[in-house]
C-alpha cells in the first residue's frame, strides 16, 4: 500500500517535472526561431547600413558620371552604369518574349508527356548552371564561333539564356494564380484557347508578371561572372563609351568592381569599389520597390482588384 | 445552281483557327529553344572539356586526383579547386543550412502576419544583392575582422564559407517555407490535440513530414553556393594549395576559371583545363537536379 503510493508521488512528480521540461524547450525553441529570423533582419539591414556608411563618400556627380581611369586615381563609373542598362534592356529584349511564350506553353497548353517533360526538365537544368559556366558557353558561341569578340550584345544574349528559367517560372506562377473559373467562362462564350489566353488570362496575370520581370531585371543588373568573358572588361574611350552599337565591349558597374579590384592599377580601388558597390546596391533597392508599385498599379488596372 | 463553294477544312478553316495555329506554332518554338540552349551549352562544354583528355592525353585521373596544378609543365591536376569548392560548400550548407530551415520554419509556423510582411521582402532583396556587393563586404569588412581575431590573414575558406552561408539563405528560407506550407493541416492539428507542444509538433510531427522538401531546398542551396565565383574569389585568398584548415586560404574551381581564363591562349593545355573545370561544375549541377528528381520521386 505505501509502495503504491510512493509508486504514484513519483509518477506525478515526474510528469509535472516533464509537463515543466516540455514547456521550457518549447519556449527556448521558439525565441531561438523568432532570433533566426530577426538576425536575418539584422543582416540586411548591416549590409545596407555598412554599404551606405562606406560608399556615401565616394559618390559625387564627377564620380557617376565621368569615365574609368586606366591608371590614375579618380576614375568615374559612368560608362559602367550606362552599359549595365544598355545590357539590361538588351536582355529584357530578348528573354522576356521567349520565357513568356515558353511559360504560357507549360502552363496553359502542354498536356502531360514526353515534351513536357523534356522543356520542364531542360528549364530546371538551366536554372542550376551556374553563371561563371554560362559565361563560358558564351565565350565560346559568341566570342569564339561567331567572332563576335567582347561585346555587349554576346553579354546580353548570355544573360537572356541565364535567366530564361526564372523568367519562366514567374509566368508559371502568375498565370496558375488566375483562377480558373475565368477560362472556363471565357472558353463558355466561344473564344478560342488563344483567344482566351490572350483577352483574358495575359490581362489578369500582367501584374504579377510585371513585378517578377523587375526583380528579375534587379539581378541581371548586378550579374557579373557571366559577362567577364562575353561583354569584357574594358569601355571604348571617349564619347565612344556611350555607344548604341551593340557590338563593342561593355564593361558593366559590376563587372567594374571585381575587375578594379582583381586587376587594375589604379591607386583608389577602395573608393571606386565602395561606390559603385553602394550604386548597385540603391539599384537593387529601387527596382525591388518599383517592381512592388508598378505590378499593383497593373493589377488594379486589368483586374479592378 | 451555283457552284458552292469547297469548304474549308483543318485549321485554316477561319481567321481564329489561324490564329490559334500559329500561337500554338510560336509558343511551341519558345519552348524547343529552352531545350535547345541546355543541349548546346552541354555538348559544346563536353566538347570543350575533355579536349584535355582527348587533344593534350592528360589522364582524366591526374586532373581529378593530383594536387599539382602547373599547366606550363603539362601538369594540369585540379584536387586543390575541386576540394576547395566542396570544403566552402560544405562550411556554407553546415551553417546557412540549418539557419536557412529554422528561418523558413518561423515563416510557415510561428511568425505573425506582420513579421511575414516584414520578412519577404527582405529576403526579396537578400537575393538582390549582387554576388560581387556580398563579396566586397566580405573583403572590407569579414577579412579585416577575422584577422584582427584570429591572426591569420583573414582570406581563406573561413570567410568564403561565411560569405556564402549568407548567399545561399534567401534559397532555403523559402523553399524549406514551401516545403512546410506543404504539410497538411490535420497532422498539426493531430499533434496538438493529443497533447504535443508547439515545438514538439513540428520537431516530431512536421520536419519530418516535410524532410523530402528540405532535402530539396538544401541541396538547391548546395547548387547555388558550388557555383558562386566573384564573392568567392574576392575572400578565399587565391592560393592554389589544399586548404591547411579553416583560416588557411585556398582556392576553388570558379575562381580559378574566372581568374586564369584572361590569360590562357585559345587552345592551350590551361584553356582545355579550365573549360574541363567548368564542365565539371557543370555535371555538378546536373548531379544535383537529379538528387532533386530523385528526392521528390520518393515523396510521391
Amino acid at each position: 500500500m505505501r509502495d503504491a503510493v510512493l509508486t504514484l508521488e513519483i509518477a506525478r512528480a515526474k510528469s509535472a517535472r516533464g509537463v515543466r521540461h516540455r514547456r521550457f524547450v518549447d519556449r527556448s525553441a521558439t525565441t531561438l526561431l523568432w532570433c533566426a529570423a530577426l538576425a536575418v533582419l539584422a543582416l540586411l539591414t548591416l549590409f545596407v547600413g555598412y554599404i551606405l556608411y562606406l560608399g556615401a563618400p565616394a559618390i559625387s556627380w564627377q564620380f557617376l558620371t565621368s569615365p574609368p581611369s586606366e591608371v590614375s586615381a579618380g576614375g568615374g563609373i559612368g560608362p559602367e552604369i550606362y552599359n549595365s542598362f544598355y545590357i539590361l534592356g538588351l536582355t529584357l529584349l530578348f528573354t522576356v518574349p521567349v520565357a513568356v511564350a515558353a511559360g504560357i506553353y507549360l502552363q496553359e497548353y502542354a498536356r502531360p508527356g514526353a515534351f513536357r517533360t523534356l522543356v520542364q526538365f531542360s528549364a530546371e537544368s538551366l536554372a542550376t548552371v551556374p553563371s561563371i559556366v554560362m559565361g563560358l558557353f558564351g565565350l565560346l558561341v559568341f566570342v569564339y564561333l561567331l567572332r563576335w569578340r567582347f561585346s555587349a550584345i554576346g553579354g546580353a544574349l548570355t544573360l537572356t539564356i541565364l535567366n530564361l528559367p526564372a523568367l519562366m517560372r514567374v509566368t508559371q506562377e502568375a498565370l496558375f494564380s488566375v483562377p480558373q473559373t475565368y477560362r472556363e467562362a471565357s472558353m463558355a462564350l466561344g473564344a478560342t484557347r488563344w483567344g482566351t489566353i490572350w483577352r483574358i488570362v495575359l490581362p489578369s496575370a500582367v501584374g504579377a508578371l510585371t513585378t517578377g520581370v523587375i526583380l528579375i531585371a534587379g539581378r541581371i543588373f548586378g550579374e557579373t561572372a557571366a559577362l567577364i568573358y562575353t561583354a569584357g572588361v574594358s569601355v571604348a574611350a571617349g564619347k565612344g563609351a556611350y555607344d548604341l552599337n551593340p557590338f563593342r565591349p561593355a564593361e558593366t558597374l559590376a563587372v567594374h568592381v571585381w575587375y578594379t579590384h582583381a586587376e587594375s592599377v589604379v591607386p583608389d580601388v577602395a573608393r571606386i569599389g565602395n561606390g559603385s558597390a553602394l550604386v548597385l546596391l540603391v539599384m537593387v533597392l529601387l527596382f525591388n520597390v518599383v517592381a512592388r508599385i508598378v505590378g499593383r498599379s497593373l493589377t488594379r488596372r486589368f483586374t479592378g482588384r | 445552281m451555283a457552284a458552292i463553294a469547297t469548304p474549308r477544312i483543318g485549321v485554316f478553316a477561319t481567321r481564329a483557327h489561324r490564329q490559334e495555329f500559329i500561337a500554338m506554332l510560336v509558343l511551341r518554338a519558345a519552348s524547343t529553344f529552352v531545350v535547345v540552349a541546355i543541349s548546346a551549352l552541354f555538348l559544346y562544354l563536353a566538347i570543350e572539356g575533355t579536349k584535355l583528355f582527348t587533344v593534350d592525353h592528360v589522364s582524366p585521373f591526374q586532373f581529378l586526383f593530383s594536387p599539382v596544378f602547373n599547366p606550363d609543365a603539362n601538369k594540369p591536376g585540379s584536387l586543390v579547386f575541386i576540394v576547395g569548392s566542396l570544403s566552402v560548400t560544405l562550411f556554407a550548407v553546415l551553417v546557412g543550412g540549418p539557419f536557412g530551415i529554422a528561418v523558413g520554419v518561423f515563416l510557415a509556423e510561428l511568425a505573425p502576419p506582420r513579421m511575414v510582411a516584414a520578412m519577404k521582402p527582405a529576403i526579396e532583396v537578400l537575393v538582390g544583392i549582387p554576388s560581387v556587393v556580398y563579396g566586397w563586404i566580405g573583403l572590407t569588412l569579414l577579412v579585416p575582422l577575422i584577422r584582427t581575431v584570429t591572426g591569420s590573414n583573414g582570406f581563406g575558406l573561413l570567410a568564403a564559407g561565411t560569405v556564402l552561408s549568407v548567399m545561399i539563405l534567401p534559397t532555403v528560407i523559402t523553399l524549406s517555407e514551401d516545403a512546410m506550407r506543404t504539410v497538411p493541416n490535420s497532422l498539426r492539428e493531430g499533434s496538438l490535440a493529443m497533447g504535443a507542444t508547439r515545438w514538439q509538433t513540428i520537431s516530431r510531427v512536421l520536419l519530418p513530414a516535410a524532410a523530402s522538401g528540405l532535402t530539396v531546398a538544401v541541396i538547391l542551396g548546395i547548387a547555388r553556393a558550388i557555383g558562386e565565383t566573384l564573392a568567392v574569389q574576392l575572400v578565399i585568398g587565391n592560393a592554389a594549395v589544399l586548404p591547411q584548415g579553416l583560416l588557411g586560404a585556398t582556392a576553388a574551381l570558379p575562381t580559378e576559371i574566372v581568374i586564369d581564363m584572361a590569360g590562357a591562349q585559345q587552345g592551350s593545355l590551361l584553356e582545355h583545363a579550365l573549360f574541363s573545370m567548368a564542365f565539371l561544375l557543370l555535371l555538378i549541377a546536373m548531379a544535383l537536379i537529379l538528387a532533386v528528381r530523385f528526392a521528390l520521386r520518393k515523396r510521391a
